[in-house]
């Protein structure tokens, strides 16, 4: 049963609508990889046999099942975002969403909700701030002020069902986008302002029209799904919960750029979307939305799931393409532009997997409506994996322009144990940190750049004041150093004596003259550097040496790491006025370095004392203190 | 028209003049380079001045991989060009008479090129056993 | 079309990279990675130059000679201050990597004066990887060695530190590489190169080494010419050639 034409296409649609106009509760059961991790896999599985069992109709595909009353229609989504507390299930229309469900849960949610249309209460969200018990997405802080563009159809269509994507309006932008002119759908992307979502902002619609007119006899269509950046987790919930909006967008990309074979580069980690894209492109070609006269048009086009290399320096363009044609994934330093020679020597469109699922909703909803949200120079929304030291972690969606205190303290829902905020990292390990005074920043890309970060892919780690930002930095550089490709002697070399000046800081050992010289290297591996991972491979460094000299001059002057992470100088004590002699901090010591007795004062012994910190992280009355 | 390097055996008296002379000018900075002529001894009193033919089909350039040995159009000899050669020394076992001389240390074959057309060999000879015609 | 390169109208042609047309001029611009025979990868950058473009708006730009096309009216220079604090970094790191290397060493004094000194890693190791001795073996068609691993320990070896079963012997990555961080042990009669090795193949006259006989094998099978070339050592094809010449003409 394939779909032929446009025709068709609606025929399929109204056909599914059809068969379940009558259902009347949805499930919706987070298959992501946090909440797959956390057993929702069993979830469904309970789900669905409590609920027969119950004597509920549960349908689990999009098919007319018999002539039962109100139909219970329960699915599994792709990634619903708020992945701390699941396995979620979200139940519409009346928008309850179960967090923590458990398999032994399931039975109450079958006979109170699905049977009895109660509430359970105990599994709704609990909101820290006032323990009230929150319904809803609609009621949760976390939710609100998103707004989903590219993870539209993320936690709510069935991730491996076509039916369900079509019959939420999937492929309609395609079809729309065949009856234009390859030139008006640039155009129209062009007037959306969207730009790559995968690191350089680079407008899409630009890349598309010079690789249009780049000469070539053949033009390729390339996904970047390789997402190496740590934490960050975005593109593998829209490739794993979403695939065909990828592959419609792509889809869409060759009939503008005029490609008939495409690539969706896969991070070698992430197995399930490899799977469920692979599964989205088999059915696509068995439907005929790839192949051969695509919904009738003149357009064939061809996809294929590549596995990545494994390394982060394989999610650079030339590198990339490298590793599809069968080599080293290693960049290419050539001064011609990928759009002109890219992947075989021909011209290749290289797009990021936010940046294609952004693509049907521009086609459909017209660019006006992309543009109406969004700042100017980056319009759109733009999806966030929040990490870090915040008290609700997840996956967001926020029009660009959105402060980082909306998103940090809104959404965030503020630092852990009421700490005070110090900085958040975006970008990714090349990325940089923003303190305080960057708090009111409007997140976009131009705003983030002239601050000393990068937009980046989109992770987002949130720092408290435990966290030094010497260490972070050398985090971050460690990291660089070994993924380096090792090719060009500024980023291998560089940033290797990068990080060793830092690991002497973190050490005590810093002179007054290393400060300059970390500028001076870093600025020189930015300019000489090869490739766009040594180009930005200072910026951790750079940027917390701009937004946080003092803490720098600390280390270097005082020998002293405020934050009290940096294990060789720092030291632990106990304040006599706040210890409560409660021995919690005693039983955490792991050398067994604390004394003292119950409500007395507890000592630490330093030549015992390995400086692991473990005292201070138990302590609820803030009685152990560093230098 | 392109001269030919000529040897007149008969007149050599093997003092081996030509291989110092060579040795000089392809030196530098006072070291000795290897001769590219050598002087054979063939019987009793009889000398051979062997070089190379700088042949027109000649094998060593039809091993190198780089294109790295090319005529002179002018003086018709074989030329190690330098920079293109990667030091795979092949073109020394493939020379069917021996005039390829490579050394790994040296990383370049060592040939006659005729010294541009004026061979110093010549001019150094001092019995007329040598020649340019 | 033409360029200018330290303020020297040059004509240039199309296609051409900066260090080609430089070259040709004889302006030098040091270079560790570039081999004439060899396609060019861009990893030692210490062939970097300054461009810019009266039609850039003073937008000015460090990019690779050796990679970077010719284009009408490019404005280059070779040892502006950007050029020289770069490429003084660069050979700084590489000091600082190698720091038995002479090659690194004369050149980074040629930049001009050595400012600052970055922790020395004496693992005496002279390797700077500019992979010419990978793309040398890659161009004899033999492919024996490469890169493994990345990042800062990236090593060139062959392919899981193995024997290079590819491996003919033919030496030519000790000949190329420019800092002779590659080791070649001879013998009269055996060769070792990469862990591997060798019987050389002995003069049918006197017994010295010709070539490996992996490597004979390998010029018999992809080159056009016979074998029996192989099997005598220069010094005693010329002695035969001489009393060969000798009894033609007398
Ligand atoms: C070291 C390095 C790693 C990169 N990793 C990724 C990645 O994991 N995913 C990605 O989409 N882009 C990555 N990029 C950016 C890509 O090179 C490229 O710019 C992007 O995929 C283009 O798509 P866009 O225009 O849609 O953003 C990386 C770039 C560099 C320099
Ligand atoms: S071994 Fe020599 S030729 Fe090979 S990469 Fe290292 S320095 Fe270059
Ligand atoms: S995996 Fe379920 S909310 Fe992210
Ligand atoms: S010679 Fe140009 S980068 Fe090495």
């Amino acid at each position: 049963m394939g779909i032929a034409n446009r025709k068709e296409l609606e025929a399929r649609r109204k056909a599914l609508h059809k068969a379940n106009e009558n259902v009347k509760t949805h499930v919706r059961v987070c298959s992501g990889t946090g909440c797959a991790a956390l057993g929702a896999f069993e979830v469904y599985d309970a789900l669905v046999k409590e609920s027969k069992k119950a004597g509920l109709p549960v349908q689990v595909e999009l098919e007319p099942c018999g002539k039962e009353k109100d139909p219970l229609f329960v699915s599994l989504t792709g990634c619903q975002g708020f992945c701390q507390i699941g396995p979620l299930v979200h139940i519409l229309p009346d928008d309850i969403l179960y967090t923590g469900v458990k398999v032994s849960a399931v039975k109450d949610i079958v006979e109170k909700t699905l049977a009895g249309g109660q509430v359970v209460e105990k599994l709704l969200y609990k909101n820290p701030e006032d323990k009230k018990r929150l319904k809803g997405r609609a009621d949760i802080p976390f939710y609100k002020g998103q707004e989903l563009v590219a993870l539209e159809g993320c936690g709510s269509v069935a991730a491996d069902s076509l039916d369900s994507y079509v019959a939420s309006g999937g492929f309609s932008s395609l079809a729309k986008a065949l009856k234009m002119d390859p030139d008006q759908v640039i155009s129209e992307v062009e007037k959306s302002g969207l730009r790559g979502r995968g690191g350089g902002g680079f407008p899409t619609g630009r890349k598309w029209r010079s690789c249009v007119s780049a000469e070539g006899d053949e033009r390729f269509v390339i996904c970047n799904g390789d997402e190496g950046d740590p934490g960050a987790f975005m593109d593998c919930c829209i490739m794993e919960g979403d695939p065909y909006r990828v592959i419609e967008g792509m889809i869409i990309c060759a009939h503008a750029v005029g490609s008939s074979t495409g690539f969706i580069y896969v991070r070698h980690e992430y197995p399930r979307a490899v799977e469920r894209l692979s599964l989205a492109v088999k059915t696509c070609e068995e439907n005929g939305l790839l192949g051969k006269k695509i919904l009738g048009s003149d357009l064939d086009f061809d996809i294929s799931v590549a596995r990545g290399g494994g390394a982060f320096v394989c999610g650079e363009s030339t590198a990339l393409m490298r590793s599809i044609e069968g080599s080293v994934g290693e960049p290419r330093a050539k001064y011609v532009r990928s759009v002109q020679r890219g992947f075989r020597d021909k011209p290749t469109v290289l797009n990021n997997v936010e940046t294609f699922a952004c693509v049907p909703s521009i086609i459909n909803e017209g660019s006006d409506w992309f543009t109406s949200r969004g700042t100017e120079k980056s319009p759109g929304t733009k999806a966030f994996c929040l990490v870090g030291k915040v008290v609700n972690t997840g996956l967001i969606e926020v029009p660009m322009g959105t402060s980082l205190r909306d998103v940090v303290f809104g959404m965030g829902g503020g630092i852990i144990d009421g700490r005070p905020f110090k900085a958040v990292q975006t970008g990714g390990p090349s990325g940089g940190c923003l303190g305080e005074d960057h708090l009111d920043l409007p997140v976009d890309f131009d705003a983030l750049a002239k601050a000393g970060s990068m937009m980046g892919s989109g992770g987002m780690i949130v720092m408290d004041d435990r966290t030094c930002m010497v260490d972070v930095a050398k985090y971050f550089l460690k990291f660089l150093m070994e993924e380096s490709c090792g090719k060009c002697v500024p980023c291998r070399e560089g940033v290797y004596q990068l990080h060793a000046m830092l690991d002497k800081l973190s050490r005590g050992e810093g002179e007054p003259q290393d400060l300059e010289k970390i500028q001076r290297l870093g600025k020189e591996i930015q300019v000489s550097s090869l490739c766009g991972l040594g180009k930005s491979a200072p910026n951790p460094v750079l940027s917390t040496l701009k937004n946080f000299r003092e803490e720098y001059e600390a280390h270097v002057n005082d020998k002293r790491c405020p934050a009290g992470v940096c294990r060789d100088i720092t030291t632990f004590t106990i304040d006599p006025d706040k210890c409560t002699g409660c021995l919690v901090c005693k039983k955490a010591c792991p050398p067994d370095a604390i004394s003292g007795e119950k409500k007395q004062v507890h000592i630490i012994d330093q030549d015992k004392c390995t400086q692991c910190g473990a005292c201070r992280l138990v302590c609820k009355f803030d009685a152990v203190v560093t230098n | 028209m392109q001269k030919t390097f000529v040897v007149i055996p008969r007149n050599c008296t093997g003092c081996r003049t030509c291989e110092l002379a060579c040795s000089m000018i392809k030196g530098t900075e006072g070291v000795f380079a290897r001769s590219r002529i050598n002087i054979y001894k063939v019987g009793d009193e009889r000398y051979m001045q062997m070089t190379c033919l700088q042949c027109v089909e000649a094998a060593c350039v039809k091993v190198c991989p780089t294109e790295a040995l090319v005529r002179n159009e002018l003086t018709g000899a074989i030329e190690v060009d330098e920079e293109r050669c990667v030091g795979c020394g092949l073109c020394e076992p493939a020379c069917p008479f021996g005039h390829m001389h490579f050394e790994l240390n040296e990383g370049v074959p060592v040939k006659c090129d005729l010294c541009g057309g004026d061979p110093t060999c010549v001019k150094f000879c001092p019995h007329g056993a040598l020649e340019m015609k | 079309m033409y360029i200018y390169i330290d303020g020297k109208k040059i004509s240039a042609k199309d296609g051409e990279s900066i260090l080609e047309v430089a070259n040709r001029n004889e302006i030098y611009i040091p270079t560790l990675c570039h081999h004439e025979a060899l396609d060019d990868v861009g990893a030692c950058r210490v062939c970097m130059v300054e461009i810019t473009h009266k039609d850039w708006g003073g937008w000015r730009n460090l990019v690779t000679a050796c990679l970077y096309p010719v284009e009408e009216g490019l404005v280059i220079s070779t040892s502006s201050e950007a050029v020289r604090r770069s490429r003084g970094t660069t050979l700084d790191l590489l000091m600082a990597r190698c720091p038995t290397s002479d090659v690194i060493r004369w050149m980074a004094e040629e930049n001009g004066e050595i400012s600052v000194r970055y922790e020395q890693i004496d693992d005496g190791s002279k390797c700077i990887m500019c992979s010419l001795c990978v793309r040398a073996c890659e161009r004899m068609g033999c492919n024996a060695i490469g890169t493994v691993g990345r990042g800062h320990d990236k090593k060139i070896a062959p392919p899981f530190f193995e024997n290079p079963e590819n491996c003919i012997g033919c030496g030519a990555c000790a000949a190329i590489c420019p800092t002779g961080h590659i080791e070649v042990n001879d013998t009269r009669t055996t060769r070792e190169i990469w862990d591997k090795k060798f019987n050389f193949v002995a003069c049918e006259g006197c017994g010295e080494p010709v070539l490996t006989e992996e490597y004979r094998d390998y010029a018999i099978a992809n080159r056009d010419l016979p074998a029996d070339y192989y099997t005598t050592c220069s010094a005693c094809k010329k002695k035969k050639l001489a009393s060969h010449f000798d009894k033609v003409g007398s």
